[in-house]
């Protein structure tokens, strides 16, 4: 009888992880045999260098009403600050850039705020022009301290099972920050056969995102400038998951997911610059609005493995992604849940991923040479190899309730000094490594 | 196997977390489930 519930648990689980496509309102954690449920927990995060810093709490509520019909509700805030890079590349000399700021005045005053300086300039025909000034010193990386955003997340599902071997998901998603705005829609559908070891499960999944930058959104390729900028941008995706789980034996589970996207519409980050630099010393004469296609396909296969051997739980996963951009990444994942006595517990984790970059990624354009129609130097789009060092440590309070303490260490590495840099630019680093750090303290207890 | 800890997202806001930091970092997302929760993730 545990079986039989493990295997509908699974059913569920895999469903709602693919259907709802929200994982913080999975099903997962109520489709086992707990039934309903609070998962919730609070994470900090932190770059080095005075980089980006957030802190997250989330909450989770599963709710079983019988039968495996089950509702998930998931909230999460995101409360971001601290300093992003604006895409442009250190310099033998000072750099000045002008952005919009967040604020109009019809006054004309100078002050410090944001991180840089607000200069507003009136105007005797319209409102008054915003702007906000930061510089960068030589041989630093172009850092926006400007950078501030808070993030609400909520996420709705539903999971029905339908006859004795289907069940259907439904769900949906909205998040709104300052200057984007996302909603999503989701159905699936999961059928047992194989005397209910297999699960074939099918998922779609719509988004619907409203990109509103402070300023406006810029022109592909136009001058930074201070200037407020064009109207809000849209963007739409749709996605595809076609997975299979498998019940090896008692102990080993397996699954495999198929997925396929496509997204249409505004992709650019409208704050990412890139500079253009003379032909003889490299030195920055401009800085463009990056410049990205308006459509991209993606696909990936996902492989995962969860065995339990002795006291320990091993999951080992893997993940092949590619996409029109020709943006391509391998990923393999390891973590290793072992008992320490009957309540506590800890897992190790490593995670290791290498990109390929974007054909359109480069770290600066050269004046002398035609501007492209697509170019970027945002390094997410760039070639590197991430590394995740992690640990959690489990406390089973009570009788169904659980402590959990889960901290790890990331780090993003790529070519600091790529051959044929020109000038002054091969003196500097073109990808500074990224090292961030997040701890997260969670609590769930059954209802 | 029929326990919290068999489940192959055994912990969702801990996916969660992570999937919205790679999907913030990396330029790939998905393969485990539809990712990203809508950002923009500057």
């Amino acid at each position: 009888m545990q079986l039989r519930n493990k295997r509908r648990g699974n059913v569920q689980a895999t469903l709602a992880g693919l259907a709802a496509g929200l994982f913080a309102a999975s099903a997962a954690s109520a489709a086992d045999d707990t039934g309903s449920r609070i998962d919730s927990g609070i994470s900090f995060y932190q770059e080095a260098g005075g980089r980006v810093r957030a802190i997250e709490p989330a909450l989770n509520g599963t709710f079983d009403f019988g039968g495996q019909s089950i509702l998930t509700l998931g909230i999460v805030s995101d409360t971001l600050t601290g300093a992003s890079p604006n895409g442009a590349v250190p310099s033998t000399k000072t750099q000045t850039f002008v952005t919009p700021a967040h604020s109009q005045s019809s006054s004309s005053v100078t002050s410090a705020s944001g991180g840089g300086t607000v200069v507003v300039v009136p105007s005797k025909t319209g409102p008054a022009t915003v702007t906000r000034q930061y510089t960068v010193s030589p041989g630093a990386l172009p850092l926006d301290p400007g950078f501030s955003d808070q993030r609400y997340a909520l996420n709705l599902g539903w999971s029905q099972p339908i006859g004795g071997l289907r069940t259907v998901s439904v769900g949906g998603s909205y998040s709104t920050e300052h200057d984007y705005q996302a909603i999503s829609a989701t159905a699936g559908i999961a059928q047992e056969f194989n005397d209910k070891n297999s699960t074939l499960n099918l998922a779609v999944n719509f988004e619907s995102d409203s990109s509103r930058p402070i300023g406006g959104t810029p022109t592909p390729l136009t001058t930074m400038s201070g200037e407020l900028k064009g109207p809000n941008a849209s963007r739409t995706e749709a996605d595809v998951v076609l997975g299979l789980t498998q019940i090896i034996d008692r102990f080993w589970i397996a699954q495999l997911n198929v997925q396929y996207g496509t997204s249409q519409g505004y992709q650019n980050d409208p704050y990412r610059i890139i500079s253009v630099v003379d032909p003889v010393f490299g030195l920055p004469t401009n800085y463009l609005y990056e410049s990205r296609p308006r459509s991209r396909t993606k696909e990936s296969v996902f492989l995962e493995n969860k065995i339990h051997i002795d006291d320990d739980i091993v999951d080992v996963s893997a993940r092949y992604y590619r996409d029109s951009w020709g943006l391509s990444s391998t990923t393999l994942e390891v973590s290793d849940r072992s008992a320490l006595s009957s309540d506590l517990y800890f897992e190790p984790n490593v995670r290791w991923y290498r990109q390929n970059a974007a054909s359109f990624y480069r770290s600066y354009l050269v004046g002398s040479q035609a501007i492209p129609q697509f170019a970027s130097s945002d390094t997410r789009l760039g070639s590197f190899d991430a590394l995740t060092f992690g640990v959690k440590f489990g406390l089973a309070v009570g009788n169904n309730s659980e402590l959990t303490l889960r901290t790890e260490y990331y780090q993003q590495t790529g070519n600091q000094h790529p051959s044929g840099a020109i000038g002054q630019l091969a003196q500097q680093n073109l990808f500074p490594t990224l090292r961030t750090a997040n701890i997260m303290l969670g609590y769930s207890f059954g209802l | 196997m029929a326990t919290r800890r068999m489940q192959l997202n055994a912990y969702p806001l801990e996916t969660a977390l992570d999937e919205h930091i790679y999907f913030s970092k990396e330029g790939s997302s998905g393969g485990r489930g539809f990712a990203g929760g809508g950002c923009g993730c500057n």
